[in-house]
């Protein structure tokens, strides 16, 4: 592999473990929170998986230049860090979670499908092992968006500020990393701009028929991954806080 | 008001050849969220073919000794439906995780004659309790492999922290024992 693709192959992989990771730290704030026990426990799986996921995309960074993902995870300043600003959102109320775990999880089922037959061989099988679960997460938040917009006014009224708030910000999962073009070139992952169609095409039927309506204006609309919002800082502080305290620790 | 979710009962099948079994129940609004958080508390780590929910109220149940006392009527809930049941039934105190093992199907008029020709067809073992189902009102998960890929498979990957030794992982206990069911679980 050129070095220049091996350089945008790690950036990639990077991006797409650290959204994983910080989105689920974000659904695990929840955790003894949730609106009811069952929902508690599958919202606890669901992040769990994505958490698995992450662990996946290091360790494929870790073949290529040797990194430690734990490291990676738990000891690199917001700075480092190159997930998109969606995933960094504070939780807010359930409407928000879950619409914001539906956008995320179709990105993701749809990207999969699309990198499934990456020229990249470990990366095409990650992708077979994470895509049987986000077909899982997929199904369980598109129930509850639709349930939530069909369900009261309250709820209708909830998840529609949630969507005039993540639109703009959703569309940062289909900007490409710099370099990312060497990567679509060589076949090693999906361009991201037919992924947007299909993603546009999914979600606006469905969010319709759960009676919602799409933003006329998506406002803001972050780009680079370089850039975060000032949460990024505080959800490391305390994700953080633990591995920090005794960087030493084998076991917790 | 009752802010309450109905209570549904979830049945698990742990493999092809072995009967759904009731493992337990959630609160859900709907057949389908019951099935999505059935999948999430009873089948993220054990193994699992099929899932079926039914909503507790729509299950007509009777004990060994309302049997013997010859209760066979359970109210005016229990109305008459002309169709299939589903017969579930109890044969052992052994087992803590489970409850009831599906044995099959009856036509009936009502749950009473259900429980009836339950008793009179399966008759290979003592019925400690009897559940008994109209078919439509059992909600399956989807049979397609792509489901079964989706929801059950993964669970086979997934590692375990040990209760007693917390810092321990282990593997799927299907790795350990194979060939082997769910009594093993047990």
């Amino acid at each position: 592999m050129r070095s220049e693709v091996r350089e945008a192959l790690i950036a990639k992989l990077t991006a797409l473990a650290d959204d994983e990771v910080i989105l689920a730290h974000r659904g695990s704030e929840w955790t003894g929170h949730g609106p009811i026990l069952e929902e508690d426990i599958a919202l606890a799986n669901i992040v769990q998986d994505e958490l698995g996921h992450a662990t996946l995309w290091y360790g494929l960074r870790q073949q290529l230049d040797g990194s430690d993902p734990d490291q990676l995870a738990f000891f690199r300043d917001a700075y480092g860090y190159r997930c998109c600003e969606l995933v960094e959102l504070p939780k807010g109320d359930w409407a928000f979670t879950m619409l914001r775990q539906y956008l995320y999880d179709l990105y993701e089922a749809l990207w999969l499908e699309a990198a499934q037959h990456s020229t990249y061989k470990p990366l095409a099988e990650a992708v077979q092992k994470i895509m049987r679960e986000e077909r899982f997460h997929l199904q369980h938040t598109q129930a509850w968006v639709e349930r939530l917009g069909q369900g009261t006014d309250e709820s209708n009224r909830r998840l529609q500020q949630a969507l005039d708030m993540q639109w703009g910000y959703a569309q940062q999962l289909f900007v490409p990393i710099p370099g990312e073009e060497l990567l679509v070139a060589e076949g090693i992952v999906p361009d991201l701009l037919p992924l947007r169609e299909r993603w546009l095409e999914h979600s606006t039927r469905h969010l319709q028929n759960a009676g919602l309506k799409l933003p006329i204006n998506p406002g803001y609309q972050p780009t680079s991954r370089a850039y975060h919002t000032e949460h990024l800082w505080s959800i490391l502080a305390e994700m953080q806080s633990t591995a920090r305290w005794d960087a030493e620790a084998k076991v917790w | 008001m009752d802010t309450q979710w109905p209570r549904w009962e979830v049945f698990k099948q742990d493999s092809p050849n072995k009967p759904h079994q009731a493992v337990g129940s959630v609160h859900a609004a709907d057949p389908e969220h019951a099935l999505l958080t059935a999948r999430n508390i009873f089948a993220r780590r054990p193994q699992a073919v099929s899932m079926w929910v039914v909503r507790a109220e729509d299950i007509y149940s009777w004990t060994q000794e309302e049997v013997a006392e010859g209760q066979m009527t359970k109210g005016e809930s229990y109305q008459a439906q002309v169709g299939q049941y589903l017969v579930f039934r109890k044969t052992s105190h052994k087992r803590s995780m489970t409850f009831v093992d599906y044995v099959g199907e009856v036509e009936a008029a009502t749950p009473e004659e259900a429980l009836k020709k339950a008793q009179a067809t399966f008759t290979d073992a003592l019925a400690l309790a009897w559940w008994i189902v109209p078919a439509d009102r059992v909600y399956k998960s989807d049979p397609s492999p792509e489901t079964i890929q989706s929801w059950f498979a993964p669970a086979k990957d997934k590692t375990y922290k040990q209760q007693q030794y917390y810092a321990t992982v282990g593997s799927h206990i299907s790795k350990h024992k194979v060939g082997r069911g769910v009594e093993d679980e047990e």
